[in-house]
């Protein structure tokens, strides 16, 4: 325990770990001071934070561009949703056929892509093409809802809320809220082990990474099929939150760029990264919506224009993300 | 994103004898309604993204009800509260909690059924009231919500009503094809329509047989293939699920094929009666039968919506708009309509209200507006329209009919 608090720790600066306790104090606390539509916006913020964080293992950490996560998402999100329609299986046990699928995705994109030397756009455009045809897939299969749409009944009377999430949005954010800590952590222990290391080492330059003995196949195989089991939970928490899953909209090309604007705003393969990102881009976008609101202005866009001058921004001034030069002015960078 | 609310202060007069009636309707309550506080509907739509024609257009609809209202006889105030979905679930649910944080007692939207379920969730927590205008998922009304009421048919509604719709033109011009052959686009909406036609028309005792169903990609090109193979079967009726532009390659094609079916009719789908079949087509679109919900020509509250569209929207062809802006008035209408007769903001109380709904004066095509114990509108109908003239014309039912159908179709060479 000893040892795993110590490298949960490991090269933090001081300061990080108090403001850390102190934002997860926040956000233990928020529901008590923010109305529901505050604690809506709050649910987004966690769950972008949390898909970003399990994106930024792939791309962030071992440098692997995938555009098709909103894969993971969907099968994660039908899998749960499917279990629990026709049999009645709570999100909590479905959640592992949900990881299951994921990762079942995930090793044959992972044994084609990286068996046979698919890399960068190529292996992005990979990516692309499952979210794809599993979009077409699930278009046509009728136990699924096909392009119908799958539902979930929203009430369950007679059983646990929380063991078939069906309770309240408060219950929906302390589940995402832990989640979205226990992937924080878990990326924490992953960067600072060996396997972080390694990732780094082949996200760099793969030749010298592997002229040093790193096992690249493996490597690569284990942070897409890390990712993917990351994500699929996300899918979950997506199926009972919202409670109808369109393959058009679940698996589709802008849900997975959705997905990844977070982590590259914030700052690419850092732990704080996802979630500055996350925040950024939800919280100032509705900023944005109630300043041109006040001032009677309805501007429809608005917020896909400000994505888009964030993007801008980052990539001509930050190319890192917010998150590193922020860091270094609040004297948080790791000690070396 | 949320505009300001736009607001509607005390009675207009209505004017002729529809109106009066109206007035009259509304009665003694009058008086205690323009005391009352104004009723603030949230309208939500999908204004950006993939969606956005159709959630700008519908959003003519809400427009327009602030200045037509009061000239029904609705004397009861409101605002208007918009805000924009995005064609985004995430953000439709975010928005509509804004909308009731920001005091909304009603919501109206969002035209998709997907931002539909995320709003019912919403309004059900919130006690909120929300009127759909626009999703024909079934589930929506399956949950056992009691605050979500929907006035547009459900997909199953749209098939079922689109062949009650071809067998009352049959009866009504005593032509009765034989066979058959369906065509169809080969996406969602394509393949959708086709699961719910495979599903129903055993049930129906229509007069023909499916004799073949040929679907083709919504990206062709070139129809040949499809059609030559369509034509082969003999058919005697083409009955098609299209798009716009695969419905203009396929009418080409059956004019160089010179293959000339009985009748060409959609049991339910969008393409045939847009301005472009028009003029891409010209007299090759003539005779065309869509079965859509449509608007009914006859209802005085329709012929006022379009004088009022006309007069808002002058650069815009109604026509175009009908079916978005219809059903979204409709759905601020019974929004307002329940107010009145709640003479209360309360959701339970507006709730109440628009369980009780009986509107017989409205604008789209079937019965009254009103809700089942499932908040479902079961008495929606469908229009035939048979293209005539360059316009897509209502043939049935012969309660909203602006001319008689025409059946069998002249051939292709037989038209000027």
């Amino acid at each position: 325990m000893t040892d795993w608090a110590g490298r949960m720790a490991g090269d933090a600066p001081p300061r990080a770990l108090p403001l850390l306790a102190a934002l997860l104090a926040a956000l233990l606390v928020l529901p008590a001071i923010v109305d529901s539509y505050v604690l809506s916006i709050a649910i987004l913020v966690l769950y972008f934070a949390y898909v970003g964080q399990a994106w930024n293992i792939m791309m962030g950490f071992a440098g692997q561009l995938s555009l098709g996560h909103s894969l993971y998402v969907g099968l994660g999100a039908y899998a749960s949703a499917v279990l629990f329609v026709h049999h009645g299986v709570a999100p909590w046990i479905g959640a592992f056929a949900a990881i299951g699928a994921a990762i079942a995705a995930a090793a044959i994109i992972g044994a084609l892509a990286f068996r046979f030397g698919i890399a960068g756009v190529y292996f992005a455009l990979l990516t692309i093409a499952f979210a794809e045809f599993t979009r077409i897939g699930f278009d046509h299969f009728p136990w699924i809802g096909g392009s119908g749409g799958l539902f979930l009944p929203v009430a369950r009377h007679g059983e646990s809320e929380f063991w078939m999430l069906r309770g309240p949005p408060v219950m929906f954010y302390y589940v995402i809220l832990s989640m979205a800590a226990m992937a924080f952590a878990m990326c924490r222990l992953l960067m600072v082990g060996r396997i972080g290391y390694y990732w780094r080492a082949l996200r760099e330059d793969e030749d010298a990474a592997r002229a040093l003995g790193i096992d690249i196949f493996r490597y690569k195989m284990l942070a897409i099929l890390i990712s993917s089991a990351m994500t699929a939970p996300a899918g979950v928490f997506f199926a009972f939150y919202y409670n109808t899953l369109f393959p058009e909209q679940i698996f589709s090309m802008l849900r997975s760029i959705e997905l990844i604007l977070g982590p590259i705003i914030g700052g690419l393969g850092t732990l704080f990264g996802p979630i500055l990102g996350a925040f950024v881009l939800t919280v100032l976008a509705e900023v944005l919506n109630e300043v041109l609101a006040a001032l009677g202005w309805e501007i429809p866009g608005a917020r896909q224009v400000f994505y888009g001058l964030c993007l801008l921004v980052v990539v001509m001034y930050l190319p890192e993300g917010i998150w590193p030069a922020l860091a270094r002015r609040l004297g948080l960078e790791r000690r070396r | 994103m949320i505009d300001r609310p736009l607001l509607v202060r005390g009675p207009r007069l209505g004017r002729r004898a529809f109106a009066a009636g109206a007035v009259a309707l509304a009665g003694a309550g009058t008086a205690r309604a323009q005391a009352m506080l104004p009723l603030k509907i949230g309208v939500l739509l999908p204004k950006t993204g993939v969606q956005a024609f159709f959630g700008q257009s519908c959003q003519r609809g809400a427009d327009i009800a602030p200045a037509l209202l009061p000239e029904l006889g609705y004397q009861a105030r409101f605002e208007l509260m918009n805000a924009d979905t995005e064609t985004n679930v995430d953000t439709a649910r975010a928005r509509a909690e804004k909308l009731i944080n920001d005091g909304a007692h009603v919501l109206v939207g969002p035209f998709d059924s997907g931002a539909a379920g995320a709003i019912a969730q919403v309004a059900e927590q919130r006690g909120v009231p929300f009127v759909i205008n626009i999703a024909a998922a079934p589930q929506i009304t399956e949950q056992g919500y009691k605050f979500v009421f929907r006035n547009f048919p459900t997909s199953g509604m749209l098939v079922t009503n689109g062949f009650s719709l071809m067998k009352d033109m049959f009866a009504a011009t005593g032509a009765m094809p034989k066979t058959a052959v369906f065509m169809h686009v080969n996406d969602t909406f394509g393949q959708a329509n086709r699961a719910a036609i495979e599903r129903l028309f055993p049930s129906f005792n229509m007069p023909f047989r499916i004799l073949d169903t040929i679907a083709y990609d919504p990206a062709a090109r070139d129809l040949s293939v499809e059609v030559a193979k369509a034509k082969a079967t003999q058919a005697e009726l083409l009955m098609v699920v299209a798009r716009l532009n695969d419905a203009i390659l396929l009418v080409r094609e059956m004019v160089k094929q010179r293959w000339e079916p009985m009748g060409i009719v959609s049991p339910g789908s969008p393409g045939m009666y847009e301005e472009q079949f028009f003029t891409s087509l010209g007299k090759y679109s003539e005779f065309i039968v869509s079965n859509v919900p449509w608007y009914n020509p006859r209802s005085e509250v329709a012929n006022l919506l379009a004088q009022a569209f006309k007069k808002q929207f002058p650069n815009d062809r109604m026509i175009g708009h009908i079916f978005n802006v219809g059903f979204t008035f409709e759905a601020v209408l019974g929004a307002v309509d329940a107010y009145q007769r709640a003479r209360s903001t309360d959701g339970k109380a507006l709730a109440e209200a628009l369980r009780a709904t009986r509107i017989e004066k409205h604008v789209m095509v079937g019965g009254p507006i009103a809700f089942d114990a499932k908040g479902q509108n079961i008495a929606i109908g469908s229009a035939a329209l048979q293209n005539r003239n360059g316009e897509p014309r209502v043939v049935l039912p012969a309660t909203a009919a602006e001319a008689t159908p025409v059946f069998p179709i002249p051939g292709w060479t037989k038209r000027g």
